[in-house]
């Protein structure tokens, strides 16, 4: 295991709080940042991170250059508020629609590098009630203040609401402490650094997003997260502690779901890396049992994983981002 | 004063065209739980607000009240003060989430007074945008203690100790949109609690039930007689007590408050309670106690005072209709001590100090339109008149 990255590599958001440090910098790279917020019926919740991130980033600092929301086909909302707020609207399936269409939160990641601009992308997921502009610029520090990181992920103390006003503490969350940290542990011990590896709010270099395929669903993080390991190595990656982030709890079933979509990805990718072999093929159904009226009845939902290629490899973005592009695969530093 | 009237509908617009920024510091700074006498993370905030919008000099002042000043360029004249309480009703000490839509914001404690303190962290920023500068300096603060047992501490102490003559003041509280306040009701608010010793063993037959007591006493405060002139009023606006259906009350208590707009009035009424207070010890021998919470003075500032028809003119131009009431605010501190005051609401709301409680955006735009504008006419001279 590499001792020291975990120390050299791992950051406060309060280390880059100098917003005109960061912007000087920006622009002394000459690079553009785009800020994605991936949503699905996100309408309690989307028009504050919009807010915060457009005035305090956008007006007062002009650290991102576009805020651009890419919509899972939202039933309530979401797409109006956000609208109201000017920032840009996609639903995914309008982007590429000539592709076979999926849904999931990797998908719309994936498409967002299609519509996007920015040599950087953040990712920030749109369900985070104590949303704060540290989210962004704390994982856009080190990428703008260091030459050697290309990817930043948050960490965080993160309470959930149980009610109103009660807060539970907790550690790395459960999917991570009970699936991802055991198997990071047998198969990749460099990994288990990462102390949130599922958390939801990463940025990167567009030339790191493109080259990487990305699952469509849970298995987003994942997978990126081995993928840019193996490809590029751990000293191209940052955490970064943003203190602390407040968002809906989920029931046990909906995250033994996001279990199973994980430990697929990762098997998947262990395989394909010629680390194990599967003799046998992965079934697609997660099936759970729900007490009704008495008697166990199996509830059984079909979780395939997709997974898309790497959008360089899309003819449609390369001609939109040909490799001289900055920022696009071809640029210094990776 | 007939040019700021003709700029209003422009200063709408243009406040519109940073509404994020005037948002952002609603929810930045309102979702900091800050209780009365527990203000003082929410006052950091704003003051290191305050700092990042480049205000000339930001400081918590000794008793904890967060202080702009923005610097004048005439340094003889007095400062023209913007007020906005900083502490909120509720008694949650953790930190709250507002939401926002297109249209709202909904959260504990924005319509009392968290929007109001984001538009006051916003001014500076404001004023730039709308290419503003004054003679006089402009002092925002945000006072501590404001509100109940707060008895309007925070401000009563930073005017005790302000070096300098005050121009005037606008004090502005979230709510309600053509609030024009500019007198005070005299206001004595106190508590009564009636408490009765708990028995360790068998509770006897017709013991004395303190919900029954404090019955007893709400019903001889509606007995007593209040006059139309002076106009005054008690109101009973809390009351809690007992344990379970079945259990005979130990506890119970009633808050109340008189006011009247004569001063003599309030006292006479407050000593009426007293004597019905101890009255009812004597006759059930329990434990009945008054307390006084705060009060106030009557003050006034004269109906045809040149800032109050600046504001109804103001609000005139903007279409909205000013409507005036008496308040328990920061502007009676600055009227009783001689200094031109008004309140004025920014926008429009429900639910003020309950769960659902919100905003509406829109308004907001008109509400905060009023603020430069009659700044600039108290820049003017327009108090001085």
């Amino acid at each position: 295991m590499n001792k020291s990255w975990v120390e050299s590599n791992t950051f406060h958001h309060s280390e880059f709080n100098d917003l005109n440090r960061l912007v000087a910098e920006k622009h002394r790279k000459g690079l553009s940042i785009s800020l994605c917020l991936p949503t699905l019926n996100e309408e309690k919740t989307i028009a504050k991170e919009i807010i915060i991130m457009k005035a305090e980033l956008m007006t007062r600092y002009p650290l991102l250059d576009e805020i651009v929301v890419i919509d899972s086909g939202s039933t309530d909302k979401t797409r109006d508020i956000a609208r109201s707020y000017e920032v840009t609207v996609h639903e995914a399936d309008d982007i590429l629609p000539q592709l076979e269409q999926f849904k999931g939160k990797g998908e719309n990641l994936w498409k967002a590098l299609y519509v996007t601009r920015g040599d950087i992308i953040v990712y920030i997921d749109a369900d985070i009630k104590n949303i704060h502009h540290r989210f962004a610029y704390g994982l856009l520090g080190p990428l703008l203040l260091t030459d050697r990181i290309r990817f930043t992920k948050a960490f965080y103390d993160r309470p959930l609401t149980v009610g109103e006003n009660k807060l539970r503490p907790t550690g790395g969350g459960r999917v991570t402490e009970l699936v991802i940290r055991p198997l990071f542990s047998l198969f990749m011990p460099d990994l288990t650094q990462i102390l949130q590896p599922l958390s939801g709010e990463y940025a990167g270099y567009r030339s790191i997003f493109e080259n990487i395929p990305f699952p469509v669903g849970y298995g987003v993080e994942t997978g990126m997260l081995i993928d840019i390991h193996e490809k590029w190595g751990l000293e191209v990656i940052a955490q970064v502690d943003l203190d602390r982030r407040v968002h809906k709890n989920q029931d046990t079933k909906a995250l033994g779901r996001m279990a199973f979509v994980i430990i697929k990805t990762f098997l998947k990718r262990i395989e394909k890396l010629g680390r194990v072999a599967i003799n046998q093929d992965l079934f697609d159904d997660m099936i759970q049992y729900n007490l009704i009226r008495g008697k166990l009845r199996p509830e059984i939902r079909q979780l395939e994983v997709y997974e898309r290629p790497p959008m360089a490899t899309v003819a449609d973005y390369r001609e939109k981002f040909p490799p001289s592009t900055p920022g696009s695969s071809g640029a210094p530093g990776v | 004063m007939d040019k700021y009237l003709d700029v209003l509908p422009s200063f709408v617009d243009k406040i519109r065209k940073v509404r994020e920024i005037i948002i952002s510091n609603i929810v930045l700074i309102g979702q900091i739980s800050a209780p009365t006498f527990h203000e003082r993370r929410r006052a950091e905030r704003l003051v290191e607000r305050l700092a990042e919008f480049q205000v000339d000099e930001c400081l918590l002042d000794d008793f904890g009240n967060p202080i702009g000043v923005i610097k004048g360029s005439s340094p003889d004249k007095p400062p023209i003060f913007i007020v906005a309480h900083l502490d909120t009703f509720s008694e949650v000490e953790a930190d709250q989430h507002f939401e926002v839509t297109d249209k709202i914001i909904s959260g504990l404690g924005v319509s009392d007074n968290s929007a109001a303190v984001g538009v006051l962290a916003s001014l500076p920023e404001i004023f730039r945008h709308l290419e503003l500068r004054f003679e006089s300096d402009i002092v925002l603060v945000a006072p501590v203690c404001n509100l109940g047992a707060g008895n309007l501490r925070g401000i009563r102490r930073l005017l005790k100790t302000w070096p300098t003559p005050i121009a005037g003041a606008i004090c502005l509280e979230s709510v309600e949109l053509g609030r024009l306040n500019y007198y005070s009701d005299g206001m004595i608010r106190g508590e009564i609690e009636c408490s009765i010793a708990i028995e360790e063993k068998w509770e006897r037959y017709q013991k004395p039930n303190a919900i029954l007591i404090i019955n007893e006493v709400i019903n001889a405060i509606l007995n007593l007689r209040l006059p139309q002139k002076p106009r005054t009023q008690i109101v009973i606006g809390r009351i809690a007590g007992g344990l379970d259906h079945g259990k005979i009350a130990y506890d119970a208590k009633i808050g109340f408050e008189i006011q009247s707009d004569s001063d003599d009035m309030v006292k006479e009424l407050y000593a009426d309670i007293r004597d019905i207070v101890d009255g009812i010890n004597k006759v059930f021998a329990v434990e009945l106690r008054l307390n006084r919470i705060s009060n106030l003075n009557a003050t006034r500032l004269r109906y045809n005072h040149p800032l109050i028809k600046c504001a109804t003119r103001i609000l005139n131009r903007l279409g909205v209709e000013a409507v005036s009431e008496p308040s328990e605010t920061a502007l009676s501190i600055f009227l009783r001590r001689q200094i031109p005051a008004i309140t004025l609401g920014i926008t429009s709301g429900d639910n003020f100090h309950q769960e659902g409680a919100m905003v509406k955006i829109e308004p907001m735009f008109k509400g905060i339109a009023q603020i430069p504008a009659l700044i600039m006419a108290m820049d003017n001279g327009v108090c001085d008149e």
